[in-house]
């Protein structure tokens, strides 16, 4: 097994097709990630369609490389212009700039390369050995098990993002609602098709994670039209120096177990882990007044944990087919395009293509900090291209990779409904990732009900019988209740 | 009733008009579901249960209002339209004149002065798009007045 791994992994290296698409792939993620309101997940929901044509293992990459490229990218904008390209990159502007501004770009933006590299590395090497074990784990799981997995899952939608635990919910409820829009799996009963039978099979995601994560994204960018923003000039990359990587090694470190362990989590992703990471960073620090001014532990601790997070979030989205995050959500798309069905079955018949999918983000992870390094200060120039010309590209390419997912106009029509639908929710403050979240485990969490149920003759309340069921719901209780019952308990010591 | 509620009201009628669609489906012979569930019963459920985070949310709001939200500029609008009008010269004439219109009228919508500028995005993107999922990926286009030109 570790040989198989190990050289399949290296295959990566010797196949040179691969390496050319990994290489334009973190070209085209890293200016991705630096046009501000693109990000990984649009980046990943526009270049899907792109990949229908190509071998798994390929398709896999090019998300994977996006996913990690963007997310580190989204670092040059935040530190040269105070404008983060990913939600991931907020926490890079609190000392990225200041420093930035002090004439020290090239500083700011070597931390900032160098942190990222070794939390995605990191969080490669974990996800290499995670996954495996969690798969043989996951080997044990019958439908009871399965049906707990998922519910824990939505209800980690609570904490998905910014958008508040009850919209957050009902935006889940409306994804899974979603998936029953087609034939019943077990009955063939239609339900809500109206009679339109190209949706007998059901909505198929591309389209829809189109229009919820571009089109949408679109809409709210045509509310910063003619918006100004001030560019910080970078007179020269001066790279950062071996006294400064003494000072924040551990703190990398450090970043790298948090960001890796937030991934981990279902619901958790970048964002997240770059906050934590920052406050941990700040909160260790012998020099804790830097931090806010241009401090380099506050852009290592924010840089390597939002990094860590992208291998860490893998291990969910491969291993139990539970995405944390809109990104990962269309990865798990990519892999149920491809026939590589996540799960047990991944890590058992197709170990070969897993290991060539991780060989391919540790490439990339390379990759991008030799870009990096050498090439910042040209693609932050980028983020200069204007609005007016950048959306409405992005427009044909939303709705041409719409219809090339199947060939039909009905997809389009879809992706431009859901991105005014994600639109108006977005502009109430519910976010799409869980709409789209819900969606995928929408199928899981009902065929695995059923299923549950015939096993038991009906009695759902067998399903509490089951050890690992009873504790996924429990936990998914705790997920939802948790900060109600604790708050209650603190207000009553109090 | 104030504006606040809006969103909850609309929330709590599409989940009703859900249900009521849902209690006109078919129902299946015993013998195929078995000890299982009705095809209605789970998007039922799902939307009791949405009913009920809705009937939360409307406290919340209650407990502290929302911020009102600032109506959209024109920019926003604007682009909606245009998809609507995509749609319709897709429709009734080809999908890449769809796309031309939509990307020359956008760009100008969106505030670029210079007429030749949104002209060669309009007419390079879809072009180079084209040529991508054309001769690259095989994708075959829905037919239209280009396309029936192209196809023959």
């Amino acid at each position: 097994m570790f040989e198989q791994a190990i050289s399949a992994m290296a295959s990566v290296v010797v196949d040179p097709y691969l390496l050319g698409l990994i290489f334009a792939t973190t070209i085209l993620g890293v200016i991705i990630g630096v046009l501000p309101g693109l990000g990984a997940t649009t980046g990943a929901a526009l270049l899907l369609p792109f990949t229908l044509t190509m071998d798994p293992v390929h398709a896999i990459a090019v998300l994977a490389t996006i996913y990690v490229s963007a997310t580190f990218a989204g670092s040059i904008t935040a530190i040269l212009i105070n404008t983060p390209g990913t939600s991931a990159a907020a926490a890079t502007t609190f000392d990225g700039y200041p420093l930035a501004q002090k004439g020290e770009a090239g500083r700011a933006l070597g931390i900032a390369v160098i942190s990222s590299t070794v939390g995605g590395i990191f969080s490669v090497l974990i996800l290499c050995f995670a996954a495996p074990l969690l798969a043989r784990v996951a080997y044990e799981f019958r439908s009871p098990e399965y049906f707990a997995l998922t519910v824990f899952g939505l209800s980690m939608l609570a904490s998905i993002s910014a958008g508040g635990a009850v919209k957050n919910l009902i935006g889940g409820i409306f994804g899974v609602w979603l998936s029953t829009i087609g034939a019943e799996r077990v009955t063939g009963i239609e339900r809500f098709m109206f009679g339109n039978y190209e949706l007998y099979e059901g909505l198929h995601f591309v389209p829809i994670f189109i229009g919820l994560f571009a089109i949408s994204e679109l809409l709210v960018q045509s509310k910063t039209v003619n918006k100004i923003v001030n560019t910080v000039s970078m007179k020269a990359v001066k790279l950062p120096t071996l006294e400064d990587y003494k000072k924040i090694w551990k703190t990398i470190l450090r970043s790298c177990g948090i960001g890796t362990f937030i991934g981990v989590l279902p619901a958790e992703g970048a964002t997240v882990a770059s906050m934590i990471g920052y406050s941990e960073a700040r909160r260790w620090s012998k020099n804790k007044k830097e931090f806010g001014k241009g401090s380099i532990e506050g852009i290592a601790g924010a840089e390597a944990a939002n990094n860590a997070a992208t291998g860490g979030a893998m291990v969910p989205t491969m291993v139990l087919g539970i995405p944390g995050s809109g990104t990962t959500a269309i990865i798990l798309v990519g892999l149920m395009v491809h026939g590589l069905r996540p799960g047990v079955y991944l890590f058992t018949e197709q170990v070969e293509k897993v290991y060539q999918i991780f060989g391919s983000m540790f490439v990339a992870n390379v990759m991008f900090m030799l870009m990096g390094l050498y090439a910042a200060k040209l693609f932050a120039r980028v983020s200069l291209v204007p609005t007016q010309i950048l959306w409405p590209i992005v427009f044909a390419l939303s709705v041409i990779g719409a219809y090339a997912f199947q060939g039909q106009l009905l997809d389009v029509w879809l992706a431009l409904i859901f991105g005014v639908i994600g639109f108006f929710a977005r502009r109430h403050g519910f976010s799409v990732a869980p709409i789209a979240v819900g969606l995928i485990l929408g199928e899981m969490v009902e065929t695995n009900l059923q299923h549950s149920l015939k096993m038991f003759d009906g009695a759902w309340w067998m399903i509490l019988t089951q050890p690992l069921a009873l504790m996924f719901l429990v936990f998914a209780f705790l997920g939802l209740c948790g900060p109600m019952i604790f708050s209650w308990i603190t207000k009553q010591k109090d | 009733m104030k504006n606040i509620y809006l969103v909850p009201l609309i929330l709590t009628i599409f989940s009703l008009a859900v249900i009521a669609i849902a209690l006109q489906l078919d129902t299946s012979p015993e013998m195929i579901v078995g000890d299982s569930m009705q095809a209605r019963s789970f998007p039922i459920f799902l939307m009791i249960l949405k009913l009920i985070l809705i009937g939360i949310l409307s406290f919340q709001f209650y407990k502290n209002s929302p911020k009102p939200i600032a109506l959209e500029k024109y920019h926003t609008w604007g682009s909606m339209f245009l998809f609507l009008l995509f749609y319709l010269l897709t429709v009734y004439t080809d999908m890449f004149i769809g796309i031309f219109v939509v990307i020359f009228l956008m760009s100008i919508l969106w505030g670029e002065r210079r007429i030749w500028v949104a002209f060669l995005t309009a007419t390079i993107t879809p072009g180079l798009v084209f040529l991508l999922f054309d001769y690259v990926l095989k994708i075959r286009f829905p037919r239209g007045i280009l396309m029936n030109l192209y196809y023959g």
